[in-house]
């Protein structure tokens, strides 16, 4: 196939790589080696002189590394013959795409199939206004320029938890304002959110949890916040100096001209496409945020391959049982498959298997033993349903949840496979133990 | 008609495939196994046995048509998978109601002496009561839709051989040892897993541990989740859209807003003199005849090039780069223009709608292009008859009001281009 590509940022990647997922880990990671220097080094018999932090620097770092990942996806797109436009494309007809260059003037694409993958923005808070200064989004949050006194973040998911955990380690008073009755977002299973958000405040986030955002007033020095607690709570006010809005993020389909070739879109703003991805018009395929199904990098990618079979070959698999989530926080939260509250929900029996890392030596050797791993598995057949992981390394070791899952794996097979030991993994292991049978080490 | 009766028959063919296996695989029962009402349809719950095309002690082979079954939808051959033998028939012909799984016959495989094989027990009563009064059966919890049911069924039941692949799970390799499952009678499982594999579930189930079609309800639940869920979908209303703030509503509010905004007449009187002189000039010289239309759309062009960005509010990714300090390196400073000016010497409507406007560049071209065969200079005439005093035109564009500043650079440019430095614009 010959294939042009048109980004309108000046970089490739997306969100994820330039504003997204990239910069704000490289943020994570180095505040919390700052935060660890900083409280965590003199019982480790580490004795550190005058610890400074130089934002600057800070945030120069994370610029490195989202260059170098930028570049190195430019360099890709060239070896693999695929044409790089820089400009804002936007539907003519069902075939044509006029490109506004960045560069200046316009050019006209013809495609034989034409794929949708714009993406998404930070959904606004209705009535205040970013600024990217002091009402922010993730996009300001990765780029603040000084480290905030205070900050208070509208949103306890995922996007507002890890950055509220940067600023807090780097000296910020945050406070989380969440809508709903836990933290990190519907997905992640309540025994977690819970363990999660105890091990959090005990880092100095403080949480209002059933908590709706009523307004807010930009015009005095401070942003000030009117809330109000869903439950029975008196309405009070919160002022700090930075809010970020992390309410989630919708589609953006904004210039891309679908009134002109009469695609329309759900009620939540996504482009309407079948399971093959088509539009209904089939040759205009759409993947990603900009449409349905959990908005992450890793789902947008097995599409995007899915959807490249479809067009070649005819044939395409993305299993959506099976797509991983995970919270970059400290410790990590990670999850696959199904919640314990899903299942609940649904009356769909299961039993549980759990094992805390503080039973686990590397844990313990790691003086990090905050978290644990929960098993969910059928009660008859014993087959995996789903993995949920608070802990040191959680990230990492979601990826062997996600095979066994794929793969129809039982609790047992999971703990009948040899884990190295000393590791954190073993905890894994323990847990699916602990699912068919009784852990050894707890 | 004829076209449909024949899809339903392949339909038919297709369905029976699945449901038609029992009687090849029951292996537990030796040689003679049970055959079972199919399910020719996901829905179908029931049918009556139009007639048999074979009789007891009858012989067939793969393809035959064995009998002719009447749903409520149509009427269907149930074709034979493989050879074998009619060792007895339990539905006559004509018999009505038939649940789905209700043994119907007994068939046993090809060459087999049936004087001499005993019958099967039946082991679909206790289904066939369970189908009769179906709330009392102690049916797992979260059954499968009616959809899945029935082949969910077919799949447990069938045991065929199945190529495993090696190495087992570790928990099913334990189980085998364990129950001391032959390498044979493993073979006869049905993996439950991906792409068949065979789980700890399928196993316990084989051995009786588990309720037999738990493995199978499970995998059918799990490959729902596999998909997306691309049911309910609510299309957004157009435009109205009160409280969703869809993309495409803002956008069509942003093209709707547009002609709204105030827009300010700039205008600029522009000599036309030296533009007369020089074509004069070049009339005379070198006989060549440029129609003035030339000089002001070389001019437009001109003078739109590298104008000043249009004053805008920054996007988000703008905002992000000032942020980081980028928009100096980054920010494209000068844009193209797209100005057309206008005459506007007709002072009696100086505020003319965009409608009925006709820009210099209609007015001038049109008679040029008609008579280009012919060298004259009708266009400028026409120029003249509507001029101000000495050869001065009153220029203008009708823009946005942010704009002004913009359009004010734009005719400023347009008028130096004209007065000073015709020539260059050749």
């Amino acid at each position: 196939m010959k294939v042009a590509c048109i980004e309108k940022r000046g970089t490739l990647g997306g969100t994820c790589l330039n504003v997204g997922c990239i910069p704000s880990k490289s943020l994570l990671n180095n505040s919390h080696l700052y935060h660890q220097i900083l409280h965590d080094s003199k019982h480790r018999g580490i004795e550190v002189g005058e610890v400074k932090l130089n934002l600057e620097n800070f945030m120069k770092a994370k610029e490195t590394a989202v260059t170098g990942l930028t570049k190195g996806v430019e360099f890709l797109l060239k070896k693999n013959g695929a044409e790089y436009i820089k400009g804002t494309g936007s539907f003519i007809n069902e075939n044509e795409i006029k490109v506004q260059l960045n560069d200046g003037g316009e050019s006209v694409l013809r495609g034989k199939n034409i794929l949708i993958a714009t993406g998404s923005e930070a959904t606004p808070f209705p009535g205040l206004q970013i600024d990217e200064k002091r009402v922010i989004t993730s996009t300001g949050a990765i780029a603040l320029q000084k480290v905030p006194e205070t900050m208070t973040v509208i949103g306890g998911g995922i996007i507002g938890l890890e950055m509220a955990s940067v600023w807090s380690r780097l000296g910020t008073k945050v406070t989380v304002v969440e809508f709903l009755g836990q933290i990190g977002g519907p997905g992640m299973d309540t025994e977690i959110s819970k363990a999660t958000q105890r091990i959090l405040k005990k880092q100095g986030i403080e949480f209002k949890l059933n908590t709706k955002v009523v307004s807010g007033d930009t015009t005095s020095e401070l942003v000030k916040l009117d809330i109000d607690a869903a439950k029975g709570g008196k309405p009070e006010s919160i002022d700090s100096e930075v809010v970020l809005v992390a309410i989630g993020r919708r589609p953006y389909t904004q210039g891309l001209g679908l009134e002109n070739i009469g695609l329309e879109l759900d009620e939540r703003g996504r482009v309407i496409i079948d399971s093959e991805y088509r539009t209904k018009i089939p040759h205009i395929r759409c993947i990603g945020d900009v449409t349905f199904g959990p908005m992450l990098a890793h789902k947008a990618e097995e599409e995007a391959v899915a959807v490249v079979e479809y067009i070649a070959k005819g044939h395409g698999h993305v299993n959506y049982g099976c797509i991983p989530s995970v919270m970059y926080t400290h410790p990590e939260v990670a999850w696959v498959g199904q919640s314990e509250q899903d299942l609940k929900s649904q009356n769909i029996p299961y039993k549980i298997g759990t094992f805390p890392f503080s039973a686990n030596s590397r844990a313990k050797t790691n003086l990090d033993t905050d978290g644990l791993v929960k098993i969910l598995a059928d009660p008859e057949t014993d087959r995996l349903l789903g993995a949920h992981i608070v802990g040191p390394g959680a990230g990492e070791m979601i990826a062997e949840a996600t095979l066994a899952l794929e793969y129809g794996a039982s609790s047992e097979d999971i703990a009948r496979t040899c884990h190295a030991h000393p590791t954190l993994s073993e905890a894994f292991k323990e847990a699916a133990m602990a699912t068919y049978a009784k852990a050894i080490h707890f | 008609m004829a076209s449909f009766a024949a899809a339903c028959r392949i339909s038919a063919r297709l369905a029976s495939g699945r449901a038609a296996r029992g009687f090849t695989t029951s292996s537990r029962c030796l040689a003679a196994q049970n055959f079972v009402m199919p399910a020719l349809s996901p829905t179908m719950t029931e049918g009556n046995i139009a007639s048999w095309k074979v009789k007891e002690g009858d012989s067939f082979s793969a393809g035959d048509v064995l009998l002719e079954i009447e749903t409520d939808k149509a009427t269907m051959d149930v074709e034979a998978q493989e050879d074998g033998v009619v060792m007895k028939i339990f539905s006559q012909d004509g018999s009505k109601g038939v649940q789905v799984g209700t043994r119907i016959a007994v068939l046993a495989e090809a060459g087999d002496d049936i004087s001499a094989l005993e019958l099967p027990a039946d082991e679909q009563p206790k289904q066939a009561a369970q189908s009769t009064s179906e709330p009392a059966a102690p049916a797992p919890r979260e059954e499968p839709k009616a959809a899945s049911k029935p082949a969910a069924k077919s799949e447990v039941a069938a045991s065929g051989t199945y190529d495993h692949s090696y190495p087992l799970l570790p928990s099913v390799g334990l189980l085998v040892h364990e129950h001391g499952i032959s390498k044979e009678d493993l073979s006869k499982i049905k993996g439950t897993g991906p792409n068949g594999r065979l789980l700890k579930g399928d196993v316990l189930a084989f051995v009786g541990a588990i309720d037999a079609e738990r493995p199978a309800a499970v995998s059918s639940r799990l490959s729902k989740l596999a998909h997306l869920d691309l049911s309910n979908i609510k299309v957004a209303e157009k435009k109205a859209a009160p409280a969703p703030k869809a993309p495409e509503a803002a956008a069509s509010k942003a093209t709707e807003a547009a002609p709204k905004p105030e827009k300010v007449l700039v205008q600029l009187p522009v000599s036309l003199e030296h533009v007369e002189e020089l074509q004069r000039r070049l009339q005379n010289s070198a006989d060549v005849s440029v129609p003035i239309a030339k000089f002001v759309s070389k001019a437009t062009a001109f003078a739109n090039s590298r104008l000043p960005a249009i004053p805008r509010a920054p996007t988000t990714s703008e905002l992000f780069d000032e942020v980081l300090g980028l928009d100096k390196a980054k920010a494209t400073k000068f844009s193209q223009g797209s100005y057309v000016p206008t005459i506007a010497d007709d002072f009696a409507a100086p505020r003319r709608t965009s409608a009925s406007k006709t820009d210099i560049i209609d007015l001038l071209t049109g008679p040029a292009r008609k008579s280009s065969s012919s060298p004259t200079r009708r266009p400028a005439p026409r120029i003249d008859a509507r001029a101000a005093p000495g050869g001065t035109h009153l220029f203008g564009v009708l823009v946005p009001k942010e704009e002004k500043a913009r359009a004010q650079l734009f005719l400023e440019r347009f008028k130096l281009a004209l007065e000073e430095v015709p020539e260059t614009l050749i």
